[in-house]
């Protein structure tokens, strides 16, 4: 039925203590509305100036990660999953993300698709952000901004350390395979 | 062509370049779509005013409560040129701007002058 469906849905997400889901094509007036709605939200429910500002700087690079992540180098039509090869065809970009509140800690959860073919080396650079102490991700921070690698072209290397730089603990990751060609990729900072 | 006014907008700040006066503020916050393309024509006019600066005095207030990891390679980008305009003589002078309840954007601009060799770096409250 439709709103046990629904109802369902929302206690579940509530249960996880999620305030904010978005799941769908993530365009940038998807970044703006959320945004907007976060920072309302935080303003109402969260007193010091330096957690709302680093969960919405999270949020603002988890966005910005999964629009920067494209198959683009796959024709669309060598994509197995039919959704996927959909969402390339119009140069959109899936996502989904989560904003959670729980027991004084916000988190950030973000997961997109990604080519298997980048998964080691995303991994690698990830498991190097997670190891390394606040002194090593400023010096690493710098190094980056000042001499980009090929990630950090593409906008990706800040990004990440930038979300490590502001969470509260290192950062948590994961991949799942989905397909010939994809994995799903997730990454959730606590701040 | 003396000042370039660009009114700021949810997602991208305030930019004030007085040429004739040689101070470029940033105020506001700064996660636009596409910083590249944002920054590109302060980014340009700045390059031109330091072509033939000299020994004069150059002024850059950065008034940002927040700037996202693309903008931070602009504005990286702005200092390094600066620093190396102090490098050839001019007074530079970089002053950074930090909410006083936000010690992280202490910390973010205490990283972004480590690597200044020439240029005059300040951190400084944001008042008001």
């Amino acid at each position: 039925m439709l709103a046990t469906d629904l109802r369902d849905l929302q206690a579940l997400l509530r249960r996880k203590r999620i305030m904010f889901c978005y799941c769908g094509y993530v365009t940038d007036a998807v970044l703006t509305g959320v945004g907007e709605a976060l920072k309302q939200k935080m303003a109402i429910d969260e007193a010091d100036t330096k957690t709302m500002r680093s969960v919405f700087a999270v949020f603002v690079e988890q966005m910005q990660n999964i629009m920067r992540y494209s198959a683009e180098r796959e024709p669309p039509d060598e994509v197995d999953d039919e959704a996927t090869r959909e969402a390339l065809h119009h140069g959109l970009r899936y996502g989904v993300i989560a904003i959670g509140h729980d027991g004084g800690v916000f988190f950030v959860d973000a997961g997109n698709l990604v080519l298997k073919h980048d998964v080691e080396r995303l991994r690698a650079w990830l498991e190097r952000i997670r190891a390394s102490d606040k002194a090593s991700l400023k010096a690493l921070y710098r190094e980056q901004l000042r001499a980009p690698r090929e990630e950090a072209a593409r906008g990706a290397g800040v990004g990440l350390i930038d979300i490590a730089l502001r969470a509260s603990k290192p950062i948590e990751f994961d991949f799942t395979e989905v397909s010939q060609q994809h994995a799903f990729f997730s990454l959730r900072a606590e701040i | 062509m003396e000042k370039l006014e660009i009114s700021a907008t949810a997602r991208s700040p305030e930019i004030s370049f007085d040429v004739e006066r040689r101070h470029l503020t940033i105020k506001g916050e700064s996660y636009p779509e596409d910083a590249t393309g944002f920054y590109s024509k302060p980014l340009k006019m700045l390059d031109k005013v330091l072509k033939g600066l000299g020994t004069s005095s150059f002024c850059f207030d950065i008034k940002l409560v927040y700037f996202n990891s693309s903008s931070a390679k602009a504005i990286m980008t702005m200092l390094e040129r600066l620093d190396e305009a102090a490098g050839k003589g001019a007074a530079v002078t970089i002053r950074w701007f930090y909410d006083a309840e936000d010690d992280f954007m202490r910390e973010l601009g205490e990283e972004f002058c480590e690597d200044l060799e020439h240029a005059d770096f300040h951190l400084e409250v944001l008042k008001g």
